[in-house]
């Protein structure tokens, strides 16, 4: 339904975007990937038709935006990077604005108001002054902007940036559900995110599309061995030799967990387990820049009485040469010497992983090819959002 | 139509919402006031002319202000992007918003009736000559907000597009002094350009059409460079 033909946008100072060329099929939910100044928001611009490309066409159902402006905006919703409200403007009137702008019939209007109010949880705010409602409410309320006219193409601009992490997870929670009847292309640069709301993931990088698929065949792809990692209690050198002896184990490596007591002490809950916790975990991972070890490393919580001597909670990481699945193996081995496994995990290969590989190769390949020096202070820029709890802070 | 109407609708809702247009609503009549006062007690005769003089330099100060947030304002709070990717045109956009401008603009000339009011109960008006003299400081008026309107499609700050509105205002308004002065020769073909030398014949109660077409044409030039002005934006 959206099909982006070599869409170029040329600045004299700084970079656009170069011949990105993508199409979006209808009821996908896309997200749109990429450091920071990758030119995200360019293209989300084009295709919402606020910024004419310089060359390349865009078209939704086949009609293009150049020729049919008006018919092709009624199409698409939009939500740009800070929602565009007017601050002294009640909620209601602001909507009802929206609805006259956009050709919504007088007669309809009113009902869908109510809907849109009720689908995002702003009924009993309708006569608030906008200035004065929380972030995540103005969040809500630009997204209600956005779906007021029933879009087939919805348009997101980091939706769930600066919020906390239970807004974000509700406004994940209602793009999963406008998923089900609009098609959404949604730009982020916060990887959890995809994973957990998109079916397919467009990486683009200095201005240029590298990669398009879906999350987890991205990670396939890329994936060229197989990692566990391992909660086991036992003796760290008896561990150590009867996992190395594997013959397909490439690389063992332990870390001692944390004394337990410290960590009970601290107040850290126990890991959630929950399917429905997941979300949380994403979520929280996003204010976290090494999620994975300090999280699972808190998570760890045992009774100090329960210590046996020279056995302690290991924390243990097990790389196999090829692909070859080692976990059944390291079952049997543990369970011979006595060592039981607490927790066990497949680590795929991450879309951070892929993000970066993809992010950063381009990166190095630059600084050695580049042309001018101008290109160079771009370099850290593009390694910058793999932390991303420095692309939080940038915003704040 | 309907856009347009909404356009409006909201940009006096938010003249109204923010303090804007009450200072300067408070600023125009305290010092229109205080002129009509020191004129009628000072000359003590029942003649609204010598005012009309003295609300047309008022102007050159309230008209930016009024004008300055209309679109630097949308600029800023990134609200521009709500309506350039709305199915309403540019044109339907910036005519919505000077609409409005004018119809506070018809408010403010309304408003400057009450001291023709007052006159008449001291004596006779020659109501045929104050009719055109309002209707001077309407047609006036409009054009300066015409002004203001493009002024303001020009920054992002509402200060500068402010300032850049009563520069252009100011500018307009010398041409005459300097005709007079400073280029002779040319007096006569530059004064065709001021827009306040327009509304001597409607002050003096002749009613020249060439007057009217020269602010019409005028407003519209100047609503014309804003839709360009801001189109322009999309090429970035």
């Amino acid at each position: 339904m959206l099909e982006v033909k070599k869409v170029s946008k040329l600045y004299t100072n700084r970079r656009g975007v170069e011949e990105i060329d993508f199409s979006m099929n209808r009821g996908e939910i896309v997200g749109f990937l990429g450091p920071n100044g990758a030119g995200k928001t360019t293209t989300m611009r084009m295709i919402t038709g606020y910024l004419n490309p310089t060359r390349g066409s865009i078209l939704i159902d086949g009609v293009s935006m150049a020729d049919q402006p008006k018919q092709v905006r009624r199409k698409i919703g939009y939500l740009p990077e800070t929602p565009p409200l007017y601050l002294d403007m009640r909620v209601r009137d602001y909507l009802k604005f929206v609805a006259d702008l956009r050709d919504i019939p007088i007669r309809g209007q009113k009902k869908r108001l109510g809907e849109v109010m009720d689908m995002l949880g702003l009924i009993g705010r309708e006569g608030q002054v906008i200035r004065g409602l929380s972030k995540g409410y103005k969040q809500r309320l630009g997204l209600a902007q956005a779906i007021l006219h029933e879009p087939d193409l919805l348009v997101l601009d980091e939706p769930t940036s600066g919020l906390d992490p239970k807004q974000i997870i509700e406004i994940r929670k209602l793009i999963r559900e406008l998923g089900e009847k609009h098609t959404v292309l949604l730009s982020t640069h916060i990887l959890p995110e995809v994973n957990s709301i998109c079916n397919r993931v467009l990486i683009i990088h200095q201005g240029k599309i590298v990669s398009d698929g879906k999350p987890d065949e991205l990670a396939g792809a890329l994936a060229d061995r197989f990692e566990v990692n391992l909660e086991v209690r036992g003796p760290k050198d008896a561990v150590r030799e009867a996992l190395a002896s594997i013959p397909k184990v490439a690389d063992v490596s332990i870390v001692q967990a944390e004394e337990s007591a410290e960590a009970a002490a601290a107040g850290v809950p126990n890991m959630p387990g929950a399917i429905e916790s997941d979300i949380d975990e994403q979520a929280v991972s996003i204010a976290d820049p090494d999620d994975a070890p300090s999280h699972d490393g808190k998570a760890l919580t045992v009774s100090p009485t329960n210590k046996v001597e020279g056995a302690s909670i290991l924390r243990v990481k097990v790389t196999s040469a090829d692909q070859t699945d080692v976990r059944e193996e390291l079952f049997y081995r543990l369970a011979a010497i006595g060592a039981p496994i607490l927790e066990m995990q497949k680590v795929s290969l991450s879309l951070e992983d892929v993000f970066l590989r993809l992010t950063t190769d381009e990166a190095a390949e630059e600084s050695v090819t580049a042309e001018d020096l101008q290109e160079a202070p771009i370099l850290p820029k593009a390694t910058e959002p793999t932390n991303p709890e420095k692309g939080e802070d940038d915003r704040a | 139509m309907r856009k347009t109407l909404a356009i409006c609708r909201k940009e006096l809702q938010m003249y109204f919402f923010s303090p804007t247009a009450y200072v300067a609503f408070a600023f125009y009549f305290l010092v229109s006031g205080f002129f009509f006062s020191m004129d009628f007690l000072g000359n003590q005769t029942v003649d609204i002319r010598p005012l009309f003089s003295n609300f047309m330099v008022v102007y050159l100060f309230v008209i930016p202000l009024l004008t300055m947030r209309l679109i630097s304002d949308e600029l800023r709070q990134g609200t521009d992007e709500l309506l350039l990717t709305s199915p309403a045109s540019v044109t339907e956009i910036v005519v919505g918003k000077y609409l409005a401008a004018v119809l506070l603009q018809f408010i403010l000339v309304a408003g400057a009736l009450v001291y023709p009011l007052i006159l008449s109960r001291f004596g006779s008006l020659d109501l045929p000559v104050m009719w055109l003299s309002y209707l001077s400081l309407f047609l006036l008026g409009a054009a300066m907000m015409a002004v203001g309107l493009f002024a303001s499609t020009l920054s992002s700050h509402q200060m500068v597009a402010g300032i850049a509105g009563f520069a252009m205002l100011l500018v307009l308004w010398m041409i005459q002094w300097l005709s007079g002065s400073m280029l002779p020769a040319g007096a006569d073909w530059l004064e065709l350009f001021s827009i306040s030398a327009r509304t001597v014949n409607l002050q003096s109660g002749l009613l020249d059409w060439t007057d009217i077409v020269f602010y019409a044409s005028f407003i519209f030039v100047f609503v014309v460079l804003s839709v360009q002005s801001l189109e322009r934006k999309r090429w970035r």
